[in-house]
């Protein structure tokens, strides 16, 4: 039986790779007992899958997994049964039963909402420069790999971007290659003219799923989420993200 | 000890930082079965270093031991620390960050003992930079009293020597009773409000068994520079110190809740040690000479340590260690009970294995059943017969042949064999013989697969305090090197055995502090301040920066490493007490030269190395002697 979840990926474990991750995982789901299924072969491996991973540094609440049960469960008690048996920083926030024949969960991943927080304080200007880069007709952001400069234009995965006093949110289409928020933060530097913008305190991955006129909408629940900071829905509460 | 004002984490100004560094989760702690306790509910707080990077540290069984023991005591608290990787230092130093706990991030000053677990040598300019990270003098005496007590353990601290002005207490042995008595006294200390001067705590500290404080010691040296003794300065405290040993293993089973690492370690696995001490008396080995006499865990012990274990951790691999853990008196009742218990799950377990016999193919058997076999590991240690009977390493080629026959006829495909070279009466031909042996295991191998495969581990011998060998001469990085490469050019043209060996520069450095004595802690010093870090490690190891310390510190390294020593020089380290008759390990010295071995005194009467009576202790094993009569 196979079990679709999304989770939060927080605090201290932030700091932990996509790599290491696996491996806590894998620890959790055999210290919480649940009959998680094994690959054949010699060295067998749990089966835990993930579509994509979150780079080092990164908070979420918006990563998904697939685990695949050797026998029947209930969704509910692996919820409970896991997040016991998690360290702080690792928790599943909504769990489904994948149906057979279900399209894998990388194809709803089209898109990701994410928050930038910003120190509080002086950070003047945020609503101008957010206005800025949506207006702009091209973001050109430069990256350099083993020695070679590019220039990419971030203009084709901006799908929405917002604004309060310290936060910004912001809905990147996935592309390839993939934009990164600290690429949205470097293009308020240049192109929405807040050269002295502290880095952000945070970065939030808040949810994954497909950009839509008002938003996106989540992959697992179909919730549909706006990119403006002052709207919590259920799945981007304040309660399901605790940063220290 | 520190005073008694709120202690500030480190972590709002430490996070901004770990986004500039490698591996950030070795700062982060946040580890499954991690103690957070608030230091104001407690009496007494502790700082566990292992200086080296954390994915060395985190696993070792003595600092999760001691930290279950210490934190098991409700008024107690204690947290862990690591050397820093040089980035994250320079970022330290940089920003004006302490050496800090992966419990609280608090700061090594808010602590009140730290303690250092040394392993090994090559830790000490580690240590020296964990200390002054921390904001401490590097030498005690520049120390005040409301710095923490700096104190080590571990098996290198059985030479405290070099490290003797930089520590306030170093204590050898078991640390499971020792830690819950300082631990009582600091508490104790502190609960009167922390009137006492570092001096009279000290004196306090002095008379806990097994605490030898450096202070109140004073060595003096001969007119031609040798050592003529380690003297009291002061009436009250030992003229030697004797080491700790805890008697019954089954009292003692921890880790129950071993920390499992966020990241990657060098050993991701439930470790349980079934038993402590060895009697083989392989004459090379410290650890097997200062750790007797044997003390056995008990089966059932052992297999609710496991049940317990991989229920508290979700680790999916067991290790069954000791120095030699075939020869646990339950050993094959064990590993069959345990191999039956988790045959069909992912659990795995495994057996260091050492040993030269089928015996031990037959125990790797049992507990792999079905699953896959890959490398096997065995010890020979040396090329020729000859050698072995030097080294008291009683292993036949004929046993050795044959217990490759059974690995490879038995399935396993690889099997690693470790040796050592610049052994006491090493001639060319038993330099030339590990080649040999490597060989002759491969053609075994080839009879049972194309592609089996032998890798020959090859490091550079250093005399060890506190064994028959620590008289004895360490070759030169010269001589290494030679015999290196007799062995390279003997084995370069067989693709299927594998040649591993270690640079022989650092190894003259863990002589040197090996059998240093007080004077070397000056040219230790010196290293540190000019750089030296992290020298267990090949891409940090600075052998000029080393050199230039010893030259600026008139430490004479030939002496000290490969001069012949007498049989009345004094030892550094002659006041620590590891129970072994002086005249027993000279005499064991006179058996290797004549190639003489010794059996194993579990079932040959007692031989007299002195620990047994000196510990009022016997072996706890359920081994039968082979003779009656045996005490």
């Amino acid at each position: 039986m196979r079990v679709r979840a999304r989770y939060a990926k927080d605090g201290r474990l932030r700091f932990v790779s996509a790599i290491d991750l696996g491996r806590v995982w894998e620890r959790a789901l055999r210290k919480a007992d649940l009959p998680i299924g094994y690959s054949e072969g010699f060295t067998p491996h749990p089966k835990v899958s993930f579509p994509d991973a979150l780079a080092l540094g990164y908070a979420s609440t918006g990563e998904y997994v697939e685990l695949t049960f050797a026998v029947p469960v209930d969704v509910q008690r692996v919820v409970t049964a896991f997040n016991g048996a998690a360290p702080d920083g690792l928790r599943i926030l909504e769990a489904a039963e994948v149906i057979d024949g279900a399209p894998r969960i990388a194809r709803w991943l089209r898109a990701s909402l994410w928050e930038l927080r910003y120190p509080s304080g002086d950070t003047g200007g945020l609503d101008n420069g957010v206005r800025a880069l949506a207006h702009a007709e091209h973001l050109p952001v430069d990256r350099e790999r083993k020695g070679i400069a590019t220039r990419l234009d971030l203009k084709a995965a901006l799908h929405q971007i917002a604004s309060n006093e310290n936060a910004v949110r912001v809905i990147l289409h996935h592309t390839e290659p993939p934009f990164r928020p600290t690429e949205v933060h470097q293009s308020l530097g240049t192109t929405g003219g807040l050269e002295a913008l502290d880095q952000p305190r945070l970065v939030i991955r808040v949810a994954q799923g497909s950009a839509e006129a008002n938003g996106l909408r989540e992959a697992l629940s179909g919730q549909l989420l706006s990119v403006a900071p002052n709207d919590h829905t259920a799945a981007t509460s304040q309660a399901d993200l605790r940063i220290p | 000890m520190s005073d008694s004002t709120t202690p500030q984490s480190v972590w709002p100004r430490l996070e901004p930082l770990l986004d500039g560094v490698r591996k950030p989760a070795r700062y982060v702690g946040g580890e499954d079965n991690i103690v957070v306790k608030d230091h104001a509910d407690t009496d007494s707080r502790w700082l566990l270093v292992y200086p080296d990077a954390y994915e060395i540290g985190q696993p070792n069984q003595g600092i999760q031991i001691l930290y279950e023991v210490l934190n098991e005591r409700s008024r107690t608290v204690a947290e862990r620390a690591f050397a820093p990787w040089p980035d994250m230092e320079d970022l330290m130093r940089e920003h004006d960050i302490p050496l800090f706990s992966l419990e609280n991030h608090l700061p090594l000053r808010s602590f009140d003992v730290v303690g250092f677990s040394l392993a090994a040598e090559v830790g000490y300019t580690n240590m020296l930079n964990c200390l002054d990270l921390g904001g401490l003098a590097l030498r005690a005496e520049d120390r005040t009293d409301e710095d923490p007590l700096v104190i080590i353990g571990g098996h290198a601290a059985f030479n405290p020597e070099p490290l003797a002005p930089f520590v306030d207490v170093a204590v050898a042995g078991d640390g499971e009773e020792f830690v819950q008595e300082l631990d009582d006294l600091v508490a104790r200390t502190r609960r009167a409000d922390g009137a006492l001067s570092r001096r009279a705590l000290l004196t306090q500290v002095a008379q806990i068994d097994g605490a030898y404080v450096p202070r109140f010691y004073e060595p003096r040296y001969t007119a031609d520079g040798r050592l003529a003794g380690t003297f009291p300065r002061r009436s009250g405290v030992a003229y030697r110190v004797p080491k700790r040993t805890v008697s019954d293993l089954d009292q003692w089973p921890y880790p129950r809740k071993q920390l499992v690492p966020l990241t990657e370690t060098v050993h991701e696995r439930y470790a349980v040690e079934i038993f402590r001490g060895c009697t083989r008396g392989c004459r090379f080995c410290q650890a097997g000479m200062i750790t007797r006499p044997v003390r056995e865990r008990s089966k059932e012990t052992v297999k609710r340590m496991v049940a317990d274990g991989v229920a508290n951790t979700g680790l999916n691999e067991v290790g069954l260690l000791s120095l030699s853990s075939a020869d646990h008196s339950e050993i094959l009742g064990m590993c069959g009970e345990l191999a039956d218990t988790y045959e069909g799950t992912a659990t795995s377990l495994s057996l260091p294995s050492t040993r030269v016999d089928a015996f031990n193919v037959e125990l790797a058997d049992e507990l792999v059943r079905n699953g896959r076999r890959t490398g096997l590991t065995f010890a020979p240690e040396a090329g020729t017969e000859r050698m072995r009977r030097v080294i008291n390493k009683m292993v036949t080629e004929a046993d050795m042949l044959r217990t490759a026959e059974t690995a490879f006829a038995n399935g396993w495909r690889h099997i690693k064999l470790y040796f050592m070279i610049g052994l006491p009466t090493e001639r060319d031909e038993d330099v030339i013989a590990i080649a040999e042996l490597g060989l002759k295991v491969l053609a075994v191998g080839r009879e049972y697969g194309r592609k089996n495969k032998v890798t020959v581990s090859v490091g550079g011998f250093v005399p060890k305090p506190h064994t028959p060998f620590q008289w004895c001469a360490q070759d030169r990085p010269e001589q290494l090197h030679r015999k290196l490469g007799l062995i390279k050019s003997r084995v370069a043209s067989d693709r299927n055995l594998n040649l591993r060996y270690h640079d022989p520069e650092p190894g003259l450095i863990e002589g040197l502090l090996a059998r240093g004595d007080q004077r070397v802690a000056d040219a230790i010093e010196g290293a540190f301040r000019r750089g030296a870090r992290f020298d267990g490690w090949n891409e940090h190891y600075d052998h000029a920066s080393w050199l230039a310390a010893c030259r600026d510190a008139h430490i004479d390294i030939d002496w000290f490493c490969h001069r012949e020593r007498g049989e009345d020089e004094v030892m550094a380290w002659d006041h620590i007490d590891s129970g072994l008759e002086r005249d027993w390990l000279w005499q064991d010295l006179q058996d290797a030269v004549r190639e003489r071995p010794l059996d194993d005194c579990r079932w040959i009467p007692c031989y007299d190395c002195g620990v047994c009576p000196g510990l009022d202790l016997a072996h706890q094993t359920k081994h039968l002697p082979l003779y009656a009569g045996q005490s």
